[in-house]
C-alpha cells in the first residue's frame, strides 16, 4: 500500500515542474560548491609543494656551500656561515611542518582558509612562526566560501523546505486531500509515503551529486579513513536532510495555508540557522572570553625584553642546570659569551615566561570549544556544521591536532640545535641529512568516528522527536473545514 | 486618499500578531547587539590605549643602544576601533589588530580575532549590520509580500479598484504604510545606536562619526526603499500570495546567502591574489636581486661606495665624513621601501580590482552594496585597514630615517655607538588619524548610486505592476 502510495506521489511530483526546476538548481549548486572545494585543497597543495621545493633547494644549497667554504673558494660572514648551528637551525636549515589537506577535504573549507597550513619552523620563538596567514581579502572570509558545506548547511534545508511546506496544505487547497482520503486510505499514511518519496529522492539525489563533485574534484579515497569519512558525510547529510522534511511535517500537520506554513518553515530556519548560531556564539565568548592578543604582544615583548636585559646571568644559569653544554674555554679568551650562545639562553627564558600567557589562550579557546561542543546540539545546523568540517579535516580538532604536534616539534628542534650552538659544532654536509624533519601524523580514525557518532545521534534525536509530534499532532488533523 | 490608505496599512500592520512578534524580536536582537557592540568596544578601546602607551613607554626607555638596534627593536602599531564599529564590525575580525614596525622589513599584521574564535562564527555575529542586512529586510517581505496579492484573495481588492482609487495613490499609500511601520522600529533603534556611539566616542571621534552616520543611515534607508518596491511589484504580479512569497525568499536568500559568496568567488577567479608563499618569496628574491632581478645586494653596496666617494672626492671609506654604515642601512631601507611599495602595491591592487567585481555583482543583489558602503561608513572595511597599514608604514620609515640619521651624523669612525634616550624622544608618537567621510564617500560613490538606481527603478517597477494590477 505505501509502495503504490508513492509511485502515485512520484507520478503526482513528476508532472510538477517546480520540483524539476529545483532540484536542478540544486544539482548545480552541488556540484559547484564541490569544484569550488577541490580548487581550494589545489591551492593549498600547490602551495605546499612549492615550500617543499623551496626547502629542498635550500637543503641542497647548503650542501654544495660547505666544502666550498671548508676549502675556501666561498667567502661568507659567520652570520651567515652555513656550518653555524645557530645559523641553520634560525634560517638557512630550517624546515617546513606541514598539514596535508585530508582526504576529503574538499566537502567543506571550513576553517582551513583561516588558520595557516605550514609553519616555518625555527629556533626562534613559536610566536614568530606560528602567524603565517594565507593572503585572502578579508571580504571573502567574512563572507565565507561556497563550498559544499554550504550547499549542504544553508540551500539544502531551504530546497527541502520549497519542496515541502505545502506537502498537505497544498492538496487542501486544490481539494485533493478530502478526494484521497475518501479511499481506504489512513491520513498518516498518506503523509508517510509522501515524505518518504520527496526526502527519498531529494536526499539521494543531493548525495549522489556530491559525491560525483568530490570523485571529479580528485578526492583521494586510498588513503585510510577515507572511506569512514565519507560514510558519515552521508550519514550526516541524510540524518540533517531528514531533520528538515520532519520539520516541514510537523508545520504542515497544524492545518494553517500554504503561506502560513511558507513563512513559518522560514522562520524556524532562520531561527536554527542564523539566530541560534549567532546567539551561541555571544554565549560562548562570554562565558570564555580570549584573552587578548594586544596584551599578550605587550606581555612578550616585556618577558623578551627581560631575558635580554639579564642574558649573561641567564646564560650562566642555563649553563648550570646543562653543565654538559659548556662551550669549550678557548684557552686566552674570556671575553663575553656571543650572540648566539646568549640567544639560547634569552629565547629559553623568554619562552618560559610567555608560556603562562599562551596557554591561557590555548585555554580559552579550549573551553570554547567544549561549550560549543555541548551546546551545538541547540541547533541542527551547527551540529551539521561541526561534524562537516570535522569530516573533512577543516576543523578546530585536526587543526589542534597539527598545532600540538608542531609544538612537540619545535621543542625538538630545539633540543637539536641549542647544544650545538653551544658547543659550536660546524655543520658538516653528513649533518644536513639529520636535520630532524615533521611529519603529520593523522588523529585515529576510532576517534573521529567516535566524534562522528554523537553527531549522528544529535541529528537523529531531533528527527524522531518531532516525527512522533507530527503524527501526535496529525490525528487531530481536520481535512475539511 | 494616499494618507488615508497609509493609515489602514498601518492599522492593519500593528493589529497583525505576526508583524509584532516578528518586529519585536526583530528590535531585542538589534538592541542586544548594540549593547554587545558598545562592551565591546569599549573593551577593544582600553586594551589599544593601554597597548599603545606601553609599546611608547617601551620605545622611551630602551636604555643606551646602537641606534640600530632600536630600529631592530621598534615599536607595534596597534589597529584602533572606529566608533561606528560597534554598529558593523565590517571585516575587523578577518585583519590583523596589530604590526610589528621593525627595522628592514614591512609586516603584515598578526591575529585576526576570528582565529581565536569558533567555527560557530562563521555562521556570522549577531551585529546590528546583520540585523539590518539580514532580519530587515525580511521583515519588509513580511510585511508586504501579499500587499496586493492578499487583497485579491481576500475580494476587497475589487471593492478598492470599483471605488476609483487611482492605481499611483494605491502604490504611494501602500509603501508609505510600510515606510511607517517600518520606521516605527527604525526610529527607536536608530536612537538606542546613536546614543551606543555617542558614549563610545572620544570628544574628537564624535564630529567625525556624525557624517559617517548619516551616510550610512542614507544606504540603509536606499536599501529598505529598493526592498519595498521589490515587495510590492512582485506582490502585485504575483498569482497568488504564496507564489509572492516564495519568489521573495527566493530574492532574499539569493541577495543575501548566495551573493557575496558569489562574488568572492567570481573575484577570485578573474583576479586571483597570490598564495602567501608566493608573496614572501618575491619579496625576498626582489630584496636579494632587485626589482627587476639584475640588480644583486652586493652591486648595489659597492655603487653606493663609489657614488659616495666620489660625492665627497676621497678615496677611502674611513675618510668621508659619514658614517658609512649609516649611508648604507638607509640606502637598504631605501630599497626595501621601493620593494614594498611595488609588491603591496600589487596586491592592493588586486585587492581593489576584487572589490570592483563585488560592486558589478552588486548591480543584481543590492544587499552586496549596502554591506559595502555600511562597513566602510563605519570604518571597519579594508580600504580602512589599508589606511591605517600605510600609515604606520610612514611611521616605520620615518623611525628608520631618524636612526639612520643619526648613525650617519654621529657614528664616528671607529668602536661601538651607543645613542640615549634623546634620540628615542626625537620619533614622536604615532597618532593616527582615521580618514573622514569625504574620503569614504569617494570610494563608495559607486555603491551609493547602485543602491539609489535600485530603489528608484524597484519603486517605478512598483507602480508600474500596480498599474496593470488584475482583480482575477
Amino acid at each position: 500500500m505505501l509502495l503504490r502510495l508513492m509511485s502515485f506521489e512520484w507520478r503526482n511530483l513528476s508532472a510538477d515542474r517546480t520540483p524539476v526546476a529545483v532540484a536542478l538548481l540544486l544539482a548545480v549548486a552541488i556540484g559547484y560548491g564541490a569544484w569550488n572545494g577541490s580548487r581550494w585543497v589545489n591551492f593549498q597543495k600547490q602551495a605546499i609543494a612549492s615550500a617543499q621545493a623551496e626547502e629542498q633547494e635550500r637543503l641542497d644549497s647548503i650542501r654544495k656551500d660547505i666544502p666550498k667554504i671548508v676549502d675556501g673558494s666561498l667567502k661568507v660572514s659567520p652570520f651567515q656561515d652555513p656550518r653555524m648551528p645557530a645559523t641553520v637551525g634560525r634560517s638557512t636549515g630550517v624546515r617546513y611542518a606541514i598539514l596535508p589537506p585530508a582526504p576529503l577535504a574538499a566537502l567543506a573549507i571550513g576553517q582551513s582558509d583561516l588558520y595557516p597550513y605550514y609553519f616555518k619552523v625555527t629556533t626562534g620563538s613559536s610566536q614568530t612562526f606560528m602567524t603565517n596567514d594565507e593572503i585572502e581579502h578579508p571580504v571573502h572570509l567574512l563572507a565565507g566560501r561556497f563550498d559544499l558545506a554550504f550547499v549542504v548547511l544553508f540551500l539544502y534545508p531551504l530546497v527541502i523546505l520549497a519542496f515541502s511546506y505545502n506537502l498537505i496544505s497544498g492538496e487542501k487547497e486544490s481539494g485533493t486531500l478530502a478526494l484521497m482520503l475518501s479511499q481506504p486510505v489512513s491520513l498518516g499514511k498518506l503523509v508517510l509515503a509522501k515524505i518518504l518519496l520527496r526526502a527519498g529522492f531529494l536526499i539521494v539525489l543531493s548525495i549522489v551529486l556530491g559525491l560525483v563533485g568530490i570523485a571529479i574534484g580528485g578526492a583521494d579515497f586510498q588513503v585510510p579513513g577515507a572511506l569512514t569519512r565519507l560514510l558519515f558525510w552521508i550519514l550526516i547529510t541524510s540524518a540533517y536532510g531528514a531533520f528538515w522534511f520532519a520539520l516541514a511535517v510537523a508545520v504542515n500537520a497544524f492545518g494553517k495555508s500554504s503561506a502560513a506554513n511558507a513563512i513559518v518553515l522560514a522562520g524556524l530556519w532562520l531561527l536554527f540557522v542564523v539566530v541560534t548560531p549567532s546567539l551561541l556564539n555571544i554565549v560562548v565568548e562570554a562565558a570564555h572570553p580570549a584573552p587578548s592578543r594586544v596584551e599578550m604582544i605587550q606581555a612578550i615583548r616585556t618577558a623578551g625584553d627581560t631575558a635580554s636585559r639579564q642574558g649573561s646571568q641567564l646564560l650562566a644559569r642555563y649553563l648550570e642546570d646543562h653543565p654538559e653544554l659548556a662551550p669549550p674555554q678557548e684557552a686566552g679568551k674570556g671575553g663575553p659569551p656571543d650572540f648566539a650562545t646568549l640567544q639560547v639562553a634569552v629565547s629559553d627564558a623568554t619562552d618560559r615566561s610567555v608560556k603562562p600567557v599562551l596557554d591561557q589562550f590555548e585555554g580559552q579557546i579550549a573551553a570554547q570549544q567544549n561549550l560549543v561542543d555541548r551546546l551545538r546540539y541547540l541547533s541542527p545546523a551547527i551540529v551539521a556544521q561541526s561534524a562537516l568540517n570535522d569530516i573533512a579535516g577543516s576543523g578546530a580538532q585536526r587543526y589542534g591536532h597539527f598545532t600540538s604536534q608542531v609544538n612537540a616539534f619545535h621543542v625538538k628542534w630545539r633540543e637539536y640545535f641549542f647544544p650545538r650552538t653551544l658547543k659550536k659544532e660546524m655543520f658538516t654536509v653528513d649533518d644536513v641529512a639529520g636535520i630532524p624533519a615533521f611529519v603529520y601524523r593523522e588523529e585515529s580514525i576510532e576517534s573521529l568516528a567516535g566524534r562522528l557518532a554523537g553527531s549522528v545521534a544529535g541529528l537523529l534525536v531531533p528527527v524522531v522527536v518531532v516525527a512522533l509530534f507530527s503524527f501526535l499532532a496529525l490525528r487531530r488533523f481536520t481535512v475539511v473545514n | 486618499m494616499i494618507l488615508r490608505i497609509a493609515q489602514k496599512e498601518i492599522t492593519e500592520t500593528l493589529r497583525d500578531g505576526r508583524f509584532r512578534a516578528s518586529a519585536a524580536i526583530v528590535f531585542t536582537l538589534l538592541a542586544a547587539s548594540l549593547l554587545l557592540g558598545w562592551r565591546h568596544h569599549a573593551e577593544v578601546s582600553a586594551q589599544h590605549n593601554a597597548a599603545r602607551q606601553s609599546t611608547r613607554n617601551q620605545w622611551l626607555n630602551q636604555g643606551k643602544k646602537n641606534p640600530h638596534s632600536a630600529a631592530h627593536y621598534g615599536v607595534y602599531a596597534f589597529k584602533p576601533n572606529s566608533p561606528l564599529a560597534l554598529v558593523d564590525h565590517g571585516t575587523n575580525d578577518y585583519t590583523g589588530v596589530a604590526v610589528w614596525l621593525e627595522a628592514h622589513k614591512q609586516n603584515e599584521f598578526k591575529y585576526r580575532p576570528a582565529q581565536d574564535a569558533t567555527s560557530v562564527q562563521r555562521f556570522g555575529e549577531l551585529t546590528g549590520a546583520a540585523v539590518l542586512q539580514l532580519l530587515v529586510p525580511l521583515l519588509i517581505i513580511l510585511l508586504a509580500f501579499d500587499a496586493f496579492s492578499g487583497e485579491r484573495e481576500l475580494g476587497t481588492l475589487r471593492q478598492l479598484l470599483s471605488l476609483g482609487v487611482k492605481p499611483g495613490s494605491l502604490t504611494a499609500g501602500k509603501s508609505l504604510g510600510i515606510s511607517a511601520s517600518l520606521l516605527m522600529l527604525l526610529v527607536p533603534a536608530a536612537a538606542l545606536g546613536s546614543l551606543a556611539i555617542s558614549a563610545a566616542s572620544s570628544s574628537g571621534e564624535i564630529t567625525g562619526a556624525l557624517p559617517r552616520a548619516a551616510w550610512m543611515t542614507l544606504g540603509y534607508l536606499l536599501y529598505y526603499g529598493a526592498l519595498i518596491g521589490v515587495t510590492l511589484a512582485v506582490s502585485a504580479l504575483a498569482s497568488s500570495s504564496r507564489t509572492a512569497l516564495i519568489a521573495l525568499l527566493g530574492f532574499w536568500m539569493l541577495n543575501a546567502l548566495v551573493a557575496p559568496r558569489a562574488a568572492s568567488d567570481i573575484a577570485k577567479s578573474l583576479r586571483p591574489a597570490p598564495s602567501a608563499f608566493e608573496f614572501a618569496q618575491t619579496i625576498e628574491s626582489a630584496m636579494k636581486n632587485g626589482i627587476d632581478g639584475h640588480d644583486p645586494a652586493a652591486e648595489r653596496t659597492s655603487r653606493l661606495k663609489q657614488d659616495l666617494l666620489k660625492k665627497y672626492n676621497v678615496s677611502r671609506i674611513e675618510d668621508l665624513p659619514v658614517n658609512f654604515t649609516g649611508v648604507s642601512l638607509q640606502e637598504g631601507e631605501n630599497h626595501g621601501n621601493a620593494v614594498y611599495d611595488r609588491v603591496f602595491g600589487q596586491l592592493w591592487k588586486t585587492f581593489a580590482e576584487q572589490e570592483t567585481i563585488h560592486r558589478t555583482v552588486a548591480l543584481f543583489a543590492p544587499g552586496l552594496a549596502t554591506r559595502s558602503v555600511s562597513m566602510a561608513f563605519a570604518g571597519a572595511d579594508f580600504s580602512h585597514h589599508a589606511h591605517f597599514a600605510t600609515a604606520a608604514e610612514e611611521y616605520r620609515r620615518g623611525i628608520q630615517r631618524t636612526m639612520n640619521d643619526d648613525i650617519m651624523r654621529n657614528a664616528g669612525k671607529s668602536g661601538p655607538y651607543l645613542a640615549a634616550d634623546e634620540l628615542w624622544s626625537k620619533v614622536s608618537a604615532f597618532d593616527y588619524k582615521s580618514p573622514d567621510a569625504g574620503w569614504v564617500l569617494q570610494q563608495q560613490g559607486p555603491a551609493l548610486l547602485i543602491l539609489s538606481v535600485w530603489c528608484v527603478l524597484a519603486i517605478a517597477a512598483a507602480y508600474w505592476a500596480v498599474g496593470r494590477l488584475r482583480v482575477f
